[in-house]
């Protein structure tokens, strides 16, 4: 019996029960679109996450404090980095730039006669923006009061900041500081890691003088600012030795850094690759997990197949005997059988491929993320579909196949 | 079986001791069944019948005639004793053999018709060719000419039932004789319809059997048994007497 006769009798059972067979690739499909749809979020949100930080450069190392458990996450409230870490991290073998960088709270920005309120400012030093463009205006310079803002930030206000604006910036302490804007800074790239011109409203101002933590240095023994956070752009061509450079001087006792860290703490140095490589771990296993919930839908849709087909095999047990009388072979009836449960499942994917497309478009808006598909997961999902039919239908199948012709001819 | 008569008669001499051009052979065939209790259907029963003869086994119900023909079908094997088709011992085949042996060899035609109620009558006729691996195109033509002859040409694409019962079978007639078998078989096919129409089925086996068709034939019915040229009277299993008519 050739492979498309089998189809056409396959298809034809198939249509003789239409409500039957809509109802089980129903179960496939619920099945095959929650994996897809957790998959393509999944995706997204890895995508997203990467992408955010990918806009930096690779040559930078970023020096935080982080909690010392496995997986601790970069406490970025911790301030550590001293006037005298950032002039030795300056003095290492190749490296270019070191720009610190921390938070000021505040609690409203003015300009003119309209006030908005926000929380935090971040405090750098003119450097940040070497790499950046600016929309309008320049840097701001360090020891001055002036303050950079970007795109989003400069359009809080009605009629957008432009260069040599008045701001007031009210401290949470209620002091107010008046400051000119110096510029508008554009894009996605900079110095700055986690996306720091991105598209969420941030205002820059110099950490001098507008940094107000101070401690006393343990090396030098005198007051001196400190920073949460250390950007160190290393000459690209030796990134990973600078890496490690960086590392030794902040992890060792001659650094303020590892003298002043909270106990439970440890200095790291992550370039860009690394942050990468983890979020990533983190955004995968989440998605594997949670992917892992929606197989268990694909199973009950298995079990649906496997459920009908056997119903199936002992209503047609007359017509499987009629078959085997004029000819046919145990293998044709399996065969049928068989078709018949892989059609269920390959529909149930076809159908739930572009619905859980459509599921993590929907879930990508919501979270506001661009959309990434994963079509390595479409062709498991087909596969898996084909897979799902193939099994759930082998015990139907193979049932009918050992059905006696004689007691069949007799079954009413 | 012109060409062939002498390698026919080698395969059967195997079976049972002497050339001949029969095309079934039963030598000594007993069939049980076990069960809670051991049942015999068919005890040393031998018989054999010649190309192109007309045999009717009759006898009452639970006789064994079914048995027979089932064994014969290669739908069934025998407990012991062989059966013989066309030269071939039924229980040296393997299963994928028999099942081309009842879809080529042998034609069934059964008292309730056995039709794919999916099917149209022109797929009925030619699903035995769909199992050899015919093409559709041979399919078509032969499941036409076939509906042709049963006088059924216009009833081509009616689902079975669409058809009344004497069409039906003359559809199942039409199926039997797809794969033009060496032996048509036929279990009560007049049992599920009414005097007339059987009558009109029994008229089609004439013709068949003038046509030069073996035909063997279960009936509990002596009226219908007469058509045929021999009658084997089976009863508890064993062959009581065979009535030349």
């Amino acid at each position: 019996m050739d492979a498309s006769e089998t189809l056409r009798l396959s298809v034809r059972s198939l249509r003789a029960h239409k409500l039957r067979a809509t109802l089980t690739v129903l179960g496939v499909v619920i099945g095959i679109a929650a994996v897809v749809t957790f998959a393509t979020f999944g995706a997204s949100l890895e995508a997203d996450v990467v992408s955010e930080i990918e806009g930096s450069s690779a040559n930078e190392i970023y020096l935080v404090p982080a909690a010392e458990e496995e997986g601790g996450f970069p406490d970025a409230g911790q301030p550590v980095f001293t006037e005298y870490d950032l002039e030795q991290l300056r003095a290492v073998a190749g490296v270019e730039r070191v720009v610190p960088r921390g938070i000021v709270q505040v609690t409203a920005l003015t300009a003119g006669e309209e006030t908005v309120a926000r929380n935090r400012v971040t405090v750098t030093e003119a450097s940040a923006f070497e790499a950046a463009t600016f929309a309008d205006g320049r840097a701001f310079r360090d020891g001055r009061q002036e303050a950079v803002l970007n795109c989003p930030a400069a359009a809080l206000f009605a009629g957008n900041l432009s260069a040599g604006d008045r701001l007031t910036v009210t401290l949470q302490s209620g002091e107010r500081e008046n400051v000119t804007v110096a510029g508008v800074v554009d894009g996605t790239g900079g110095q700055l890691p986690f996306s720091a011109f991105s598209d969420r409203p941030r205002v820059f101002l110099p950490a001098d003088p507008f940094s107000r933590t101070v401690v006393e240095s343990p090396t030098v023994g005198v007051n001196q600012r400190v920073c949460p956070q250390v950007t160190v752009v290393a000459d690209p061509s030796q990134t990973t030795a600078v890496q490690d450079r960086v590392e030794g001087y902040v992890t060792s006792e001659r650094s303020d850094a590892a003298r002043l860290r909270p106990a439970g703490y440890e200095i790291r140095a992550r370039t860009n690759a690394d942050l990468v490589d983890r979020i990533e771990r983190v955004v995968e296993r989440l998605t594997r997990f949670v992917t892992g919930i929606a197989v268990i839908a694909l199973v009950v849709g298995a079990v649906g197949i496997a459920n009908i087909m056997l119903v199936s095999v002992t209503e047609r047990t007359r017509e499987i005997g009629i078959m085997k009388a004029v000819g046919a072979r145990n293998r044709d009836v399996m065969g049928l059988f068989l078709v018949e449960a892989v059609l269920l499942g390959a529909l149930g994917a076809l159908v739930g491929v572009p619905l859980g497309v459509a599921g993590g478009w929907v879930a990508t808006r919501y979270a506001e993320i661009g959309l990434v598909l994963a079509p390595g997961w479409f062709a498991v999902a087909v596969v898996v579909g084909v897979g799902v039919g193939a099994v759930a239908g082998l015990y139907p199948a193979w049932r009918a196949a050992r059905v006696d012709p004689i007691e069949a001819l007799r079954y009413e | 079986m012109t060409e062939g008569t002498d390698e026919a008669g080698v395969a059967s001499a195997a079976v049972d001791g002497e050339p001949s051009d029969d095309v079934v052979v039963c030598s000594d065939v007993t069939k049980t069944y076990d069960g809670a209790r051991t049942v015999v259907a068919l005890e040393d029963v031998s018989l054999s019948l010649s190309s192109g003869s007309y045999t009717a086994v009759m006898g009452p119900s639970g006789s064994g005639k079914s048995t027979l023909l089932n064994l014969v079908g290669g739908l069934d094997t025998p407990t012991a004793g062989t059966v013989a088709v066309d030269g071939r011992d039924l229980a040296t085949l393997s299963e994928a053999q028999r099942a081309r042996h009842r879809g080529e060899t042998v034609g069934f035609v059964f008292q309730t018709f056995n039709l794919m109620p999916r099917l149209t009558a022109a797929e009925n006729v030619a699903l035995p060719l769909v199992f050899l691996g015919r093409d559709r195109k041979e399919r078509g033509t032969r499941a036409e000419e076939l509906l042709a002859d049963v006088g059924l040409a216009d009833r081509a694409d009616h689902l079975p039932a669409e058809l009344s019962g004497g069409q039906r079978q003359r559809v199942a007639i039409a199926r039997a004789l797809v794969a033009d078998p060496a032996l048509l078989l036929a279990d009560e096919p007049t049992g599920n319809v009414d005097t007339g129409t059987g009558d009109r089925i029994m008229a089609e086996f004439d013709t068949l059997h003038e046509a030069g068709n073996t035909v063997l034939l279960v009936t509990h019915e002596r009226r219908i048994a007469e058509r045929a040229e021999r009658i084997v009277h089976v009863r508890d299993g064993r062959v009581r007497e065979v009535e030349s008519v």
